[in-house]
This record gives structure tokens, sequence and C-alpha cells, in this order.
């Protein structure tokens, strides 16, 4: 336990105890450095307390009031007005029929925690016209809904597909990294709710440090298939979109959790785009001055 | 719809759901994809365009780009001998600033906030670039078609002629911008179908650009050697179309993303788009420079060119359409986006 924290023994605090962070993921919360989420797959239990603490804390409307018959993943996936998704994967013998001797290790469940990424070199962003997509100080990346006038740019934009336009609002949403919350010196409400540890937050380089000791002790402990995705020169990071300040450890390839393997950062596609169009449009006019130009005679 | 069932109790229905948000409705993995998708849902979720009025708008900023440059290089070339012609263009480069502009203002989703598109100007965004070019662009082609419109009810004329030539250069110069920008805003996505090929496709819609503008003003010329040049425009702007059609098939089949041509909208694209668009005029081209050749009069392929520039034009908004529709289903198929996000599609790293 945090020594600070004997010093709010009441339940019914007065305010929000300052920098809660500390006490909570152990880090102090300050403008200029790089924070995320470690999601360790592993310890997931698939609770689904991220997606409600993230429900109740950005007010988001309920949507997907049904079931989809595939597994106990009723959210479906990242849009507008759910920020957190608990995927669900069985893994089961031949067939579909479930082993009889499971690997020591989750019982053929894979349970995943999906949010936005939060790119290093994020397309949303690199994509919006109005601005209304900003790194903010904590190194994140929110949209401002002031300002959004729902073009829907960053949504084909997006590698992962989270960025969504709200019907109900006409604006792009996705998930703040709690933005307001870490203004305030709290954790996110997800990583907050987690009872396993799955979702930490923390200083992207931190995390980083820590998930790469979690993948050399799950190697030990006989789990080969354990990886990170999003982190410097894995999956998820490639394409120039630097690494993911939100990333993972998985034990499955990445589309089994509908993960890309290998993302690309759109912006690098503007120059070669731009330039081979203008090449053919001033050839073509080129061509146009002289078919437009020559006597008649030669046309004829 | 979602392909699963929907409590529907009280009178609002239920609310939107992430399935409608991110177009899930094939469940089975497709041909191009053997590995594991997450129960068939999609990967990307697809723009949320409208694509009627993005396409339209696509094809409206090509031609009236595109009519822009011939316009300014009919005068020119020609002066006053072009004049018909040069008024055609100029007046046909004002589509795009008033009904273009239209269409893109209706498509945002909070359309009140359209003017937040002026507060930033970005290089890594093709929207922002384009927002700026069409800014421009309208400056200066209003300008032009106002001096024209004074030139000809013989208001001041000393000022009237040199103006439009004046301001028609940079109208022409950020009409090639106009038509070919709208490549580079679908190919800076994550969409497989569009992000496949940029090259290719900045050169099809350049091309087609180029070829709807001098089709349609060729339509509207009268009978003669203008026209005539003006089609020989065209059909040069359909080889290059053509050669840009086969190099981005061909990307598409190396980079394994065709399987999202190959449905209903795909072969809009390739019947309408490539087939109306390009072959049928290029076709019609050739048989009438054969009627002349073979000597028969000129009047028996009157309805030809016509019919060919009419071609041109449909063909060029529905491969604006049919590119549109294609990409989104691109997007929508985990098949199609999981095999074009493999780490053998990666660019050379640099």
């Amino acid at each position: 336990m945090h020594p600070r924290a004997s010093d709010f023994p009441q339940s019914d605090l007065p305010g929000v105890i300052p920098h809660e962070a500390e006490l909570t993921a152990g880090v102090r919360i300050e403008p200029g450095r790089s924070y995320g989420f470690f999601t360790d797959t592993t310890v997931c239990i698939g609770c689904k307390a991220c997606e409600v603490a993230c429900k109740e804390w950005n007010n988001l409307p309920a949507d997907n009031l049904g079931l989809t018959g595939h597994s106990f993943d009723n959210t479906g996936a990242l849009s507008a007005n759910s920020w957190r998704h608990v995927a669900f994967i069985e893994r089961s013998g031949c067939g579909g029929v479930r082993d009889t001797v499971e690997a020591p290790f989750q019982s053929g469940w894979l349970m995943m925690s999906d949010v936005c990424k939060h790119c290093h070199n994020a397309p949303c962003l690199e994509a919006c016209p109005t601005g209304a997509l900003f790194k903010t100080e904590f190194d994140t990346v929110v949209v401002q809904q002031d300002i959004c006038n729902g073009c829907g740019y960053c949504v084909p934009a997006c590698p992962f597909g989270v960025v969504d336009v709200s019907t109900l609002d006409g604006k792009a949403h996705k998930c703040t990294l709690c933005y307001d919350r870490l203004k305030g010196g709290l954790e996110p409400a997800c990583a907050k709710a987690c009872p396993t540890d799955s979702i930490q937050f923390g200083e992207f380089p931190v995390l980083h440090a820590r998930a790469e000791e979690r993948v050399a002790a799950l190697h030990a402990r006989g789990v080969p298939g354990a990886y990170l995705y999003g982190t410097p020169g894995a999956p998820g990071a490639t394409g120039d979109l630097g690494h993911l300040n939100a990333f993972f450890l998985l034990t499955e390839r990445p589309e089994a959790y509908n993960l890309p393997a290998a993302p690309t950062r759109p912006a690098n596609r503007v120059a070669p785009s731009l330039t081979a169009g203008l090449a053919a449009v001033a050839g073509l006019a080129l061509a146009a001055a002289f078919l437009l130009g020559a006597s008649d005679r030669e046309r004829a | 719809m979602a392909d699963y069932p929907v409590v529907t109790e009280g009178s609002d229905g239920p609310l939107p759901r992430p399935d409608r948000a991110s177009g899930a409705t094939a469940p089975a993995p497709g041909p191009a994809w053997d590995g594991p998708t997450y129960y068939g849902r999609a990967q990307l979720k697809p723009a949320p365009f409208e694509n009627g009025v993005v396409g339209g708008y696509i094809f409206l900023a090509g031609l009236s780009g595109s009519s822009a440059i011939l316009g300014a290089l009919a005068d020119a070339t020609r002066g006053t001998e072009a004049g018909p012609l040069v008024r055609r263009a100029r007046y046909t480069a004002l589509l795009a600033p008033t009904l273009g502009s239209a269409l893109l203002i209706y498509d945002l989703h909070t359309p009140t906030r359209f003017i937040n598109m002026l507060r930033v100007a970005k290089a890594t965004s093709p929207m922002s670039i384009g927002t700026w070019i069409l800014m421009g662009f309208s400056g200066c082609a209003i300008l032009t078609a106002a001096a024209q419109f004074a030139g000809d009810r013989g208001l001041a004329p000393r000022v009237a002629g040199p103006l439009a030539r004046f301001a028609g250069w940079p109208a022409a110069l950020l009409g090639a911008g106009l038509s070919t920008y709208t490549a580079a805003l679908l190919s800076a996505t994550s969409t497989p179908l569009w992000a496949a090929a940029p090259r290719a496709l900045a050169v099809r819609f350049g091309a087609s650009s180029v070829a709807s503008g001098a089709a349609a003003l060729a339509l509207a010329e009268p009978p003669g050697p203008m026209r005539r040049r003006l089609e020989t425009v065209t059909a040069a702007a359909l080889a290059v179309e053509l050669a840009g059609d086969a190099s981005a098939a061909l990307t598409y089949r190396r980079k394994g993303v065709a399987a999202a041509t190959d449905g209903p909208a795909g072969w809009a694209g390739k019947a309408g788009a490539v087939g109306l668009g390009v072959v049928l005029p290029l076709g019609l081209y050739a048989a009438r420079r054969w009627l002349d050749r073979t000597g028969r009069a000129p009047e028996e392929s009157r309805a030809l060119p016509v019919v060919a520039g009419l071609a041109v034009l449909a063909g060029s908004a529905l491969l604006r359409i049919s590119v549109m529709e294609t990409g989104d289903e691109s997007a929508a198929r985990p098949d199609v986006s999981f095999r074009f996000s493999q780490p053998g599609n990666l660019p050379p790293s640099g």
C-alpha cells in the first residue's frame, strides 16, 4: 500500500485526494510525460468492469441491448458510445469440440479489453481537417467536442477501427484516456476499476519495461506464445505509426483479437498520391496545350 | 441491420448499435484470408460518407478543375478564336465552388460547423489541403467568371478581359490540385482498397477529371475543328485513365484486396467506369476516325461524339462512386482488411 493511503482512512472523502493516481496506480500524473495503458490479456477475466466504469464516468449512452451470439461479447466493437470493449475468444479443440485436457493456462479462453491505442503518430489526428483531434499534454489523443464538425474523415483513417461518428450528436467520439481525470490527478476509470490489473495505467516507458518483464516471466512459466502488441518494433507498431501508447500483451495472433498485424500510417500516402496525380494532370495539360494549339490541317 | 435479435421495446426503438457503426454484416471470412477473424466482424470502420454525395463532389471538383485548366490553355493558345469555348469553360469551373461546396457541407454530420474546416491548415490531412485548394480555386474561378460575365455584358471591357485571363491561371493551377487531391484524400486512410494503390488511384482520378472536363466542353462545342481537338484531348486522357485502371487492378491483386472489387459495386466500377466511361468512348472515337478515313459523310456520325461525351461524363461520376463503395466494402470485410494489413504489404522501411 502507498504510504499516503493511511492519510485518508475515512470512506466518505471530503473531496478528491490530491494525486490520487499515486495511491491507485503508483504514478503521479504530470503534464509533459507520456501516459498510456498496458493491457495484459493473460489476466483478463472478462468481467467488463472497464466497460461499465468507462460508460459511467464518461456518461456514454447505452447501446447494443441484444445478444450477439458471439460468446460473452455483447458489445461487439468499439464505437462512439463504447470506448472499452472486451473481446471473448473461445479456443477449442477439433471440430468445435472442447478439449478434455487443457494447457495449464486460461482453459482455452482469451479475453482482451480493447481500447483506443493513442498512437504516437495518430492517423485520426493527422487526418482531422478542423484540428478537433489533438495531442494532449499527457501524450494522448482526444477529440474536442466543441470543434468537431462530424466530417467523419478520422473514421476510415484509424487503422484499428476505433473512432466512430455518433448518430446521436454528429460528432466523432473515442476514448480520451480520461483526459479530465488525468487533469485532476486520477487514473483512468477503466484502469481503476479493473479487478485483476489486466489494465494498467502509467507512464509509457515504465509500462513498457513492466510488460517486457511480464513477457519474460510468461515465457519462463510455459507460455511461449506471449508477446507484446504495439510497443516499438512489435506487431501493431509498424508502418511508421510509432508505438501505441495503449499496448497489449497477447498470446494468439493479432487477427484473433480483431487487431491488424501490420497497420500503416496513412499520412505517408499523401505525397506519393498527390505527386502521381499532379504529374498525370500536368502531362495531360501539356498534351492539351499542344492539341488545342495545333493548326487545323494537322487535326483534320 | 444487425444479423442478431434486437430488443425493440419502447417507442424509440433501439439506440444506434456498434454493428451499424462498424458495418459488420458479412460473417464468413472471405476468399482473401484463411486466418482467424473475430466472429467475421469488421476490423475497420467504413467511412461514414454518403457515397453518392461525396462521389458527386469528387466528380464536380474534377470537372471544374479541368475546365479551368482547359479554358486557360485554350485562351492562351487560340485567343479570341476560342472565345465561346473559354466562356463555357470559365462558367463550368463554377460547379465546384457552388454545387460542390454545398454537397460537401451537406455530407458533414454537423453541417453548421462547416466553417471549422478553415481553423487549421495541415499537410498530413488531404481534407485540409483540399479545403484550401477549394477555397483558392473558388476565389479565382468566381473572379474569372465574373470578369467574363462583365466583359460579355460590355461592362469595363478594358479591365474584364485581362482580369479574366489573369485570374484564370491560378484557377488552372489550383484546378490541377482540385482534380487530384480527392484521390489523396481516399488513399490517406486505412481503408484497404483506397490505401492499396495511392499512385494508380490518383492517376485514375486526375485523368478522369481531364477527360470529363474536355468531354463536357466538347459536348457544348459546335461541330468543327475545335470540337475535334477537345475530343482528342478526351481520348488522350481516357488512354491515361485506362493505364491507371490496369495498374490499379494489378496492384489490388498483388496486395490481396482484389476480392473487394468482386461485389456489385466493384462490377459497377468495372462495367460502368471502365467499360462505359473509358473503353466505349475510346472505341467510338476510333470508329469515327475510321469512318472519316473511309470517306463517309460526317453527318452520319453526328450522334456518335455526343454518345461518347455523355459516356465519359457518366463513367467519370461512376468511377468515383464505385471506388467509394468498393472501399467501404473492403473496410467492412475482415478477410480483405486482414489480408491487406499483413507484414508483406508494408512499405519498404526508410
